[in-house]
């Protein structure tokens, strides 16, 4: 079972807003916080990154065994080893990309950032001055301070707010190459359905100042890299039993054959039938067995190729056995291979 | 020649000046920059009245503080044994309040500009609050810092008034360049006020060129 982060958190803000919160969140792979704009997930973050603690309230934090907090007694926020990337950047801008990556790692120790410089293609940067970079670069150099402090756990608040629908595209693969490199369990707050779908482990969602409860994982297929080709990779979706299935895919992805890869469903993106579709315009059309019909309690259950993928409940499952999966668009993750062990 | 003295004078009292007003700016204006406080407004008006009020107010009233007969002026007598007023340790107190604005505002400006998220990052990178401050709040606020010192050390050099009530006229002690150039005037001694105002005229202008380079180039960068 991996560490656990728990907190429990009664705070205002403002003359309105109380965050009144409980949970427990596995410390493995990226947990998703979701919910409405002024729902309490950036303050959340902050609270547990002990980044407002002159601000009061009535605090319990512990990660994985640690005390954060047990108000009035608080670890100040550069002692838990968090690393933190913030909606605005906020580069120093009296350094270079260099110096910035340097800030953390020379606070921490960290020798080399060999890796991470690697991952998120900083090499080039390295020299330059922060004011000349453009949005997407500016949002790597963010990520990758905050993992060259090697941190125990990544905070991202909305790291993409404010790119156009481009760099997005762009950066998401960096995030999750960055995080499932670094093999560091993240909070990713972000209420973009793209963004969950493509990197979240699990979904907390969070309204009115208060936990909701976890919302059904992303759906997700693991697939392993086959060969590069024009503007991408090829992909084969695993399947335990070998069936003969076309079960291959092309996606804009950079990775190197034989990478594992998640591939997220975003759930417009799929379509359930049961006849044979036709390829049509989809990308990949999989058998699919129902393993739980849709019904009023837990949500319905598919094997796809011999991987199980939970449905959100707007799916309606009809009792039966066999239905066809038509993918649209997939969300690509990196994911960590054991060769990076 | 006195007016060598004089010159001396003005550059000593400058430089002491600078140094311990921005010894003393530093925390002000970081707090006013940062302070949540209603109380800010009165300690803003506070800090800029030497801006507005007739160096002769602001003499006059430090004069009756410095006298050994008030309780500042006598305690300083039983530490020190040594009167304030008309005296070298005197005008570098008058400067420090005189001066006070010339170090804060720059200051403030600066720090306010430091973006708070910066300052978080840092935090979260592993540098205590001091850290954060010295190695991200400093260079982020550089050229408050550079206009401040340039403007105290030039304000200083210049002031005439507060240095007149309190420090008197006395060669070598108090007579710096301004009251050099009021006294040659008062003697007919042309040549000598011709020198040393045509001296401040010039420096005065390079110091506020300097000033206005400083704050339109991005200021120096650090790797």
């Amino acid at each position: 079972m991996p560490d656990q982060l728990h907190f429990r958190l009664k705070l205002r803000r403002g003359p309105t807003f109380r965050l009144d919160a409980e949970e427990t969140v596995p410390l493995d792979g990226v947990t998703a916080i979701s919910g409405p704009s002024g729902s309490g997930k950036t303050t959340l973050l902050r609270a547990l990154a002990g980044l407002d603690i002159r601000a009061g309230g009535d605090r319990l934090v512990t990660f994985a065994g640690q005390e954060w907090d047990r108000s009035p007694q608080h670890m100040p926020t550069e002692e838990r080893r968090i690393g933190f990337v913030f909606q605005d950047p906020s580069l120093f801008s009296h350094l270079t990309v260099g110096g910035n990556l340097n800030y953390g790692a020379k606070r921490r120790g960290v020798t080399s950032m060999d890796a991470i410089v690697e991952a998120l293609d900083l090499g080039p940067l390295l020299d330059r001055a922060v004011h000349g970079l453009s949005g997407g670069e500016v949002r790597r150099v963010a990520l990758g301070r905050a993992l060259s402090a090697n941190p125990a756990v990544l905070f991202l608040d909305e790291p993409m707010a404010g790119l156009d629908a481009a760099r997005k595209a762009e950066f998401l693969p960096y995030i999750a190459r960055a995080v499932s490199q670094a093999r560091v369990p993240a909070l990713y707050v972000s209420h973009a359905t793209d963004e969950i779908v493509a990197l979240a482990d699990r979904v907390l969602e969070i309204s009115g100042g208060h936990i909701t409860g976890w919302r059904t994982p992303p759906m997700r297929l693991s697939a392993r890299v086959l060969a590069e080709v024009s503007g991408g990779v090829e992909v084969r979706v695993d399947s335990p039993d070998g069936t003969d299935v076309d079960a291959v895919l092309q996606i804009p992805l950079r990775a190197m054959p034989g990478e594992a890869v998640g591939l997220g469903l975003p759930p417009e993106s799929v379509l359930l039938s049961p006849d044979h579709p036709g390829n049509g315009s989809a990308l990949a059309v999989l058998p699919a067995r129902v393993i739980r019909p849709s019904g009023a309690t837990e949500r319905p259950m598919l094997e796809v190729l011999g991987q199980t993928v939970t449905l959100p409940g707007r799916f309606r499952v009809p009792a039966g056995d066999r239905l066809w999966m038509s993918i649209l668009r997939v969300l690509p993750r990196p994911e960590p291979t054991d060769s990076e062990l | 020649m006195t007016a060598w003295a004089a010159i001396s004078l003005s550059l000593q009292l400058a430089v002491v000046t600078t140094v311990i007003l921005l010894a003393l700016a530093v925390p002000l204006a970081w707090w006013l920059a940062n302070t949540r406080t209603r109380l800010r407004p009165l300690i803003e008006a506070a800090v800029t009245m030497p801006l507005v009020l007739p160096p002769t107010v602001l003499g006059f009233y430090l004069l009756i503080l410095m006298s050994p007969n008030s309780w500042f002026g006598g305690i300083w007598v039983r530490v020190t044994g040594d009167t304030l007023a008309f005296s070298f340790t005197g005008l570098v107190i008058a400067s420090l309040i005189y001066s006070l604005p010339f170090a804060v505002q720059p200051l403030q400006t600066g720090f306010a500009s430091v973006p708070k998220g910066a300052l978080e990052a840092a935090r979260t990178l592993g540098a205590t609050s001091r850290d954060a401050f010295v190695s991200i709040a400093i260079p982020l606020a550089r050229r408050g810092f550079l206009t401040a010192g340039v403007l105290t050390f030039a304000h200083t050099i210049g002031e005439f008034g507060v240095v007149l009530m309190v420090g008197g006229n006395i060669p070598g002690k108090t007579r710096v360049i301004s009251i050099e150039i009021f006294s040659a005037v008062e003697t007919l001694d042309y040549a000598t006020a011709h020198l040393l105002s045509a001296g401040l005229l010039v420096f005065s202008f390079a110091i506020l060129t300097t000033v206005f380079l400083i704050n339109r180039s991005g200021g120096m960068r650090v790797a």
